[in-house]
């Protein structure tokens, strides 16, 4: 999935708070030869702002695909082009919780994009075990209606 | 190893800080910040002012300052600068040539012109705009106009840094023969009332940008600021502040 689709999709999107973010995190299950299973994770969903602490700002949102359930993110970014977040999402079968890095590019573009990397930290229920890595995109939106929206994907490999 | 030769490094390190820079024959510089509203977790307007008293009878030239603010302020969540003004364009022609989104702050800057024996003052109009960004910092321009008797442009450039913003300050050119003009007061707001546009439904809609997001909670004797000068002659002064916690908080 390419990352320059995304913030045509908030433009779309309406409604106070005008936080809106869409995370895909898109979960298919694999066998593996050595063990466990595996979590290809690539995953979407949209995102509103709740609040905000200084500079972090706080979305949240339903998250679409193979893990479906609320997704609540984190999001710092104080200046320094290396942004952070911490997220969960919280399913039917369980959550997920980790953190993210990446750099963000265009500050003083309306929508700036960043890319890094998540790295999970725990779960609970069905992925109480999971763990692992991916790559993350995203977009965060600054302006009018839509403000603190955050565009992000995530595509990984994780076993649970 | 002893640790004595240690301490007592401190000790002079500790001591020399300490010293008011009038104590050493130098500049003082004073400041203050507030902020409008001043609301735990929401947004706000910053403004600071700064003061520089030089022990002397020309007053000292300003060749930077280092401004420190708290690093959990919400500046670069703000809203603020959605678009970048050109350094050229700005130059040349002045603020007005900005896009309106650019728009970051405003300000005024006192300074002064020793011609012959006098001593002449002069209020420039500053401007805060985003300017354009190589690095994936938010880059401010400070553009400094000022009419009469000096008519004369300088911008600013810093990058907003987490909690530090660095602002080299060039020679300033007065009058001919005259020396470079001393910047002593400095006023400055972040954020205000700002007029931005975005599109809609293919139309240009006005919407007001949200503002510096305060923390929800207030460090133990306020918000600190803090700024470092630096001055022609070598001399350095500094200057701190705390806007105070909101009262019921």
């Amino acid at each position: 999935m390419r990352f320059d689709r995304w913030p045509g999709g908030l433009d779309r999107s309406a409604g106070r708070a005008a936080a809106l973010a869409v995370i895909v995190v898109a979960v298919a299950t694999t066998s593996s030869a050595v063990a466990a299973r595996v979590l290809s994770v690539h995953d979407e969903g949209h995102l509103h702002f709740i609040e905000s602490d200084g500079s972090e700002i706080i979305d949240e949102g339903a998250a679409t695909g193979t893990v479906p359930g609320t997704l609540r993110v984190h999001f710092v970014y104080n200046g320094e082009p290396a942004v952070s977040a911490r997220f969960t999402i919280s399913g039917h079968g369980g959550s997920i919780s980790g953190r993210a890095g990446g750099r963000l590019n265009n500050p003083t573009s309306p929508a700036p994009s960043f890319r890094g990397a998540f790295t999970i930290t725990g779960g609970s229920g069905r992925y109480a075990h999971i763990h692992g890595t991916g790559e993350l995109f995203g977009v965060f939106t600054r302006r009018g209606r839509n403000k603190y929206a955050l565009v992000v994907q995530a595509i990984g490999k994780d076993p649970y | 190893m002893s640790r004595a030769p240690l301490i007592a490094v401190a000790l002079a390190l500790a001591l020399c800080t300490a010293l008011p820079a009038a104590a050493l024959g130098a500049t003082t510089a004073t400041m203050s910040a507030t902020f409008t509203p001043d609301r735990l977790g929401a947004a706000t307007t910053l403004s600071f002012n700064f003061q520089i008293a030089a022990d002397a009878e020309a007053p000292a030239l300003l060749t930077g300052v280092d401004f420190r603010y708290p690093v959990n302020l919400g500046i670069a969540t703000s809203g603020l600068g959605v678009a970048s003004c050109p350094v050229a364009a700005l130059e040349a022609r002045g603020p007005s040539v900005c896009p309106p989104d650019s728009r970051m702050g405003s300000g005024s800057a006192l300074v002064e012109i020793p011609i012959g024996s006098d001593l002449v003052q002069e209020t420039a109009q500053v401007a805060l705009v985003a300017g354009p960004s190589q690095n994936g910092y938010v880059h401010i321009l400070a553009s400094v106009t000022g009419e009469s008797p000096v008519a004369a442009r300088v911008v600013l450039s810093t990058q907003l840094q987490p909690g530090l913003l660095q602002i080299p300050v060039p020679p300033i050119p007065s009058l001919p023969e005259a020396p470079y003009v001393a910047v002593v007061r400095m006023h400055l707001i972040l954020g205000g009332h700002l007029t931005y546009y975005e599109p809609v439904h293919g139309h240009s809609v006005a919407y007001q940008p949200v503002g510096i997001g305060l923390p929800r909670r207030c460090p133990r004797g306020g918000f600190p600021f803090s700024a470092g000068f630096g001055f022609l002659d070598g001399g350095h002064a500094e200057a701190r502040t705390a806007v105070a916690c909101p009262r019921g908080r």
